[in-house]
């Protein structure tokens, strides 16, 4: 069962529409809409995902699609097949970009297509029980197919930014300290060389300073 | 019932110049009051009699009565019937208008008769006409006519007015030092036809708009006055309030739309620590990076998409490109972080009784009706969503899925434990389901044609629509016919005790009986829901617990006593409609920031505060306004100027969340004149009204009544004391200009109807839905309600001109006294909810049956205005069509009312007569002498 659908740009995850009584019955739905959010942030930022993919939270799982630059998302039941909740978001898609195809680079404020909503609440009713005739067709068609379509925890999906921005971090700290190394190294190189000859040079300096006094003096 | 009205010695017939002229032209300027006789013995109470007998007084009587015929023809603006046959010689006998018994209406003076007392005497009360325009005020000169008029008991207080010595000369002559704006004049003759009157209506002060062009149109903000103390002992002299009436979404004329603004990637500019919004009163400093605070002077960074340089003055090169730094009133779009969630579509919610008596009325039908034809015209088309539950003694849901014909109606008749029969599809998307709806309009009044249920569950039907929508919100529509009885919210019968009036508990009547109302109203506002009533009994309805739930959700009250469709049909369909299609604020907040050293410290009006100063709104729109109050917080401000910035954060039908903000600045003054000079009467008189509404709901009418008198009394008081220094005032009554009107709308205030009179003047249901009313009215609206325009049809119907151009001429307003009133003439009363037609007793058939048609001569009460085929009637239909469009936020419903016909007359326009004396209440010239009486006190 659709919990939730939201639809965002992928360029700078502004949200574009968000199907309507969205969060109804669902004690958590501030904590997951939470995750959706940090989710498209994620996006956002360029880390190469798969265009298709599903991601765990608790009891629900997230489907989300990405096709032209533009994410759609749904929350649904664990138990609720993988293969509806794509064709949900292919329906929505296809819709999308039919209806707002050209407007999507240009829209400015949040929600812009918030009208689309009607149609979400729409399709989401068709979706809504497994065991119509027409889902039961949907599911039994192969010629969608979702097998390979990657699952993988949310926090682990979240996770991937952060433990990729440790390395950076890790590495660009390891690249200025290994030149403060380097630095230091010379330095003290240097240093080396001259306790090591400093003695030597100060007794010839001062013995050729007594020939050139002698000379001199006679 | 010879009751003689002192305070209404003034008609029509004035004086004749010559009698005027000894003051008028030649006023002895400067001449103080003349020592302590005339003066001291004017202003002790009780003093009764005295002979007028000063020569320059004579005239003016001699234009009253005694030297006019007794034919009743002869004496305009008098209603009066004519003579009943034998009683006496008087042609003027008193006439009582009110109901049988009641004597309340009666109200014009019973003239001397014609060979009765010496002129003299009779001018008791008449008075010389104001020597300056501008000013009248008062010194009374009331006194007990020794010509045999008994007053009788209880009609004391005029009585009690100080005489004055007629031959007083120097009163009130105009002191040439005085500069007349400042010092209005006083006059020793009292003449009430010149007393200020608002007759052209809310007039705002302007200087204001001129002095910071920058600031937001008064119509969105106005202050009580645009000078704000320096000092917490200045403010404590001023003794009217300090605050403003805030109407965020006030209907702009065409062309001066509020400009829409996105700020797009750079964000929202606002202050880092007040979060005052950017606005045409920030400085930018440091060549643009930095910009100033002028709220709390934080000295911000500007981003970098914001950077502009700045010019040789200091300005931004950009300023002619960006409307929020020169316009005081902007729109901006505002981004994710101001949504909690996505922005909800329009959502309209009806509730509606359907018992025997909604039914009977034609409620049903005309509201069925009225929601179908305005479907076309509800905002936010395609995402509006709309639905219905009707209920009797059981609750009836309405399946209206897209994919139905029709839509199947589930009763559910458990009122102890609601609960929703059908998860979805009650609220439905009024675009896919528009036939199942309009179905469904077209059955309603047909399905319940034959209930006769009389019970009503009122409350669990409430409680079901809550469960409907709580989640989304939306507005939510209750049409209610009769007392709720049944379940939760039940309501007693505590009707119209009149024994309680009077005593302690007096005001329980006037609050919510029960706790359920207050929070249902809590839990509607947490969620979005905006309530509107609209109540439709004849009997008692308990409005004071219905409209509770208005109040704390921004919603309105409308009441339509005793409905029905043929008469008040086309107010509900004008009203509903409005409301319906009006363009409403969804979800919004609302807050106003102000400068340091002073705070925001009291709201008034419906709606529910969130904190300490965030109004929640659930729905509001461009009827609804807001009053506040202001409290200084530092001893001395020290800025020379305070700014004040209105925020309302909302989302538009469009399904776009939008931030509308109004700045406003006013300069910091130290001097208590300048308070005076600056004040604004409409807006004074809007908190004022609210201040006493609301005491009314926690003490005494009579309380509430004597508290606007007492701070009209205190504040002429400390402007009396600010000038009596050094001027010779005498025993003058004086006034800022600026609050010329205030004594007469005080008295408006207290005629109107949640103050008026004692049990038996209002019912109290009225009482409370105009109270309701009234707290949310702007304060043009509620000027207009306060003190009504009257004007003269009659001649203007007779010109055989036909133009459209000339109806701004008919509509000149006049004074709202009997007075004004000729027996010959046809007036219209408008105060913006009601129009009356009142005939005169001696208007010409001819109109009244080119007008009525052939039931001209019929009992008023049965008969409608409708077109004739008529040049006149069409004349007037197009009057009438002109002033209701003039202001579309109510429909006023138009009345006929033929002179002296009792009680309806009463009823309906004399005891709106404002200026008048009715049943208990005060006269204007009373009133104004009371007040004067008051200030002399403890001068």
């Amino acid at each position: 069962m659709v919990k939730m659908t939201l639809i965002a740009r992928v360029t700078d995850g502004l949200p574009l529409a968000e199907g309507l009584d969205d969060g109804r019955d669902l004690p958590d739905s501030d904590m997951y809409k939470q995750q959706v959010k940090s989710l498209f942030k994620n996006l956002s930022r360029g880390h190469n995902e798969a265009s298709r993919m599903s991601v765990e939270t608790g009891p629900y799982i997230f489907h989300y699609i990405i096709e032209g630059r533009v994410c759609y998302l749904t929350m649904c039941d664990r138990s609720y097949p993988k293969k509806l909740a794509f064709q949900y978001l292919e329906d929505l898609k296809n819709e999308f970009e039919r209806v707002n195809g050209p407007n999507i680079e240009t829209a400015a404020r949040p929600y812009a297509f918030i009208k689309f909503d009607t149609f979400i609440q729409k399709t989401k009713k068709l979706y809504q029980d497994t065991r119509t005739q027409r889902n039961i067709a949907k599911l039994n068609d192969e010629l969608y197919e979702v097998h390979q379509i990657m699952t993988r925890n949310v926090q682990e999906v979240l996770g991937v930014g952060e433990k990729l921005d440790q390395v950076s971090e890790m590495s660009s700290r390891l690249t200025s300290e290994s030149r403060v190394y380097a630095d230091k190294a010379k330095d003290l190189n240097r240093q080396a060389l001259i306790r090591k000859w400093a003695p030597v040079a100060i007794v010839l300096g001062v013995v050729f300073l007594l020939f050139w006094v002698k000379n001199k003096l006679w | 019932m010879n009751t003689e009205n002192q305070g209404y010695p003034n008609f029509p017939a004035r004086p004749p110049p010559s009698s005027s002229s000894p003051f008028a032209s030649a006023p002895p300027p400067g001449v103080p009051p003349q020592s302590g006789g005339p003066e001291s013995v004017g202003f002790r109470p009780h003093t009764r009699p005295f002979t007028p007998s000063g020569p320059p007084m004579a005239p003016p009587v001699g234009v009253m009565r005694p030297f006019q015929s007794p034919l009743v023809s002869q004496i305009p603006g008098q209603g009066i019937r004519p003579p009943p046959p034998p009683p006496s010689s008087n042609s003027f006998p008193s006439t009582a208008y009110g109901p049988p018994g009641g004597g309340s209406f009666q109200r014009f003076p019973t003239p001397p008769p014609p060979s009765g007392p010496p002129q003299t005497q009779t001018l008791a009360g008449h008075f010389s006409p104001p020597r300056q325009p501008m000013g009248p005020p008062p010194q009374s000169l009331t006194s007990g006519v020794p010509g045999g008029y008994a007053s009788p008991p209880g009609t004391g207080f005029q009585q009690s007015m100080p005489p004055v010595n007629p031959s007083y000369p120097g009163v009130g002559g105009p002191q040439p030092s005085f500069p007349p704006s400042s010092y209005p004049p006083q006059t020793g003759g009292l003449d009430p036809a010149s007393f200020p009157r608002p007759l052209d209506g809310d007039v705002e002060p302007n200087t204001f708009a001129e002095m910071y062009p920058m600031n937001c149109h008064s119509r969105y903000l106005r202050l009580t006055t645009s000078a704000i103390p320096s000092s917490q002992s200045l403010a404590s002299r001023w003794h009217l309030p300090l605050g403003a009436v805030v109407c965020p979404l006030a209907e702009a004329p065409e062309g001066e739309e509020v400009t829409l603004i996105d700020f797009g990637s750079s964000g929202i500019i606002r202050c880092r620590r007040c979060r005052t919004y950017v606005n045409p009163y920030v400085t930018f400093t440091d060549s643009g990076r930095k910009w100033r605070c002028n709220i709390c002077s934080m000295l911000n960074d500007v981003p970098g998409e914001y950077f502009s340089h700045l010019d040789a003055t200091g300005r931004r090169m950009d300023l002619d490109q960006r409307p929020e730094l020169t316009k005081g009133s902007v729109e901006i779009i505002a981004p994710t972080e101001y949504m909690v969630r996505p922005p909800m579509p329009p959502i309209y919610f009806f509730l509606i009784d359907v018992s025997f008596s909604a039914a009977k009325s034609g409620m049903l039908e005309v509201a069925a009706q009225t929601i179908k034809s305005c479907l076309d015209n509800l905002p936010g088309y395609p995402r509006t969503q709309i639905g219905f539950i009707t209920y009797d003694s059981t609750l009836h849901f309405y399946n209206m899925k897209s994919s139905l014909s029709q839509p199947q109606m589930m009763v559910v008749s458990d009122l102890d434990d609601i609960f929703v029969p059908l998860p979805d599809d009650l609220l439905v998307n009024l675009s896919e389901s528009r036939n199942v709806v309009e179905a469904f309009l077209d059955s309603l009044p047909l399905m319940f044609q034959n209930n006769v249920n009389v019970e009503s569950a009122f409350g669990p039907a409430l409680k079901a629509a809550y469960m409907v929508m709580n989640q989304l919100g939306g507005k939510l529509l209750i049409f209610q016919n009769s007392l709720p009885s049944l379940g939760a919210g039940r309501l007693k019968l505590r009707g119209d005790d009149p024994r309680v009036y009077g005593t302690e508990k007096e005001y329980t009547l006037r609050v919510a009986e029960d706790n359920f109302y207050k929070q249902m109203a809590a839990d509607c506002t947490k969620f979005q829901i905006g309530i509107n009533v609209y109540a439709f009994s004849d009997k008692y309805t308990d409005i004071a617990s219905l409209g509770t739930l208005a109040k704390y959700t921004g919603g309105q009250v409308y009441y339509y006593p005793g409905f029905q469709s043929s008469i008040h049909g086309d107010k509900l369909r004008h009203e509903l409609a409005r409301d319906l299609t009006r363009e409403t604020a969804w979800e919004s907040v609302m807050r106003i920031r102000c400068g340091k050293g002073i705070r925001f410290s009291s709201y008034h009006g419906n709606f529910m505060l969130r904190s300490t100063d965030l109004i929640a709104l659930p729905a509001v729109d461009c009827d609804k306004a807001y009053a506040m109050q202001l409290t200084l917080e530092e001893t001395l401000l020290t800025t020379p100027t305070v700014y004040f910035q209105v925020a309302l954060l909302y989302t538009a039908s469009c399904g776009e969340r939008r931030i509308r903000v109004h700045t406003a600045v006013a300069p910091v003054v130290t001097d208590l004149g300048e308070m005076y000079r600056q004040a604004d009467t409409g807006s004074i008189v809007s908190v004022y009204t609210r201040l006493a509404i609301e005491k009314t709901l926690s003490g005494k009418l009579d309380d509430a009544r004597n508290v606007i008198q007492q701070k009209i009394v205190k504040a002429l008081r400390e402007y009396r004391n600010l000038h009596s220094v050094q001027h010779r005032l005498g025993s003058r009554l004086i006034y800022p200009e600026s609050l010329k009107f205030l004594p007469l709308y005080g008295l408006a205030i207290c005629k109107s109807t949640p103050l008026q009179g004692g049990p038996a003047d209002a019912s109290l249901d009225e009482r409370c839905a105009a109270g309701f009313t009234m707290m949310a009215l702007p304060v043009k609206k509620l000027l207009k309600l306060l003190y009504p325009s009257l004007f003269r049809v009659d001649e203007w119907l007779l010109k055989p001109s036909a133009d459209v151009d000339d109806l701004k001429d008919v509509l000149r307003r006049l004074p709202l006294g009997a007075e004004s009133l000729d027996s010959r003439g046809l007036y219209i009363y408008d105060d913006g909810f009601r129009l009356v037609l009142w005939f005169g007793r001696m208007l010409s058939p001819d109109i009244a049956k080119n007008l009525l048609g052939a039931d001209f001569a019929a009992e008023l009460s049965r008969v409608t205005v409708q077109e004739q085929e008529n040049g006149m009637s069409k004349k007037l239909m197009r009057l009438i069509k002109k002033v209701r469009e003039n202001d579309p936020s109510y429909h006023p419903m138009c009345f006929l009312v033929r002179q002296g016909e009792q009680p309806r007359e009463g009823f309906l326009f004399l005891r709106h007569l404002t200026e008048d004396q009715m049943g208990g209440s005060t006269s204007y010239v009373d009133w104004i002498l009371q007040i004067h009486r008051q200030v002399q006190q403890n001068a």
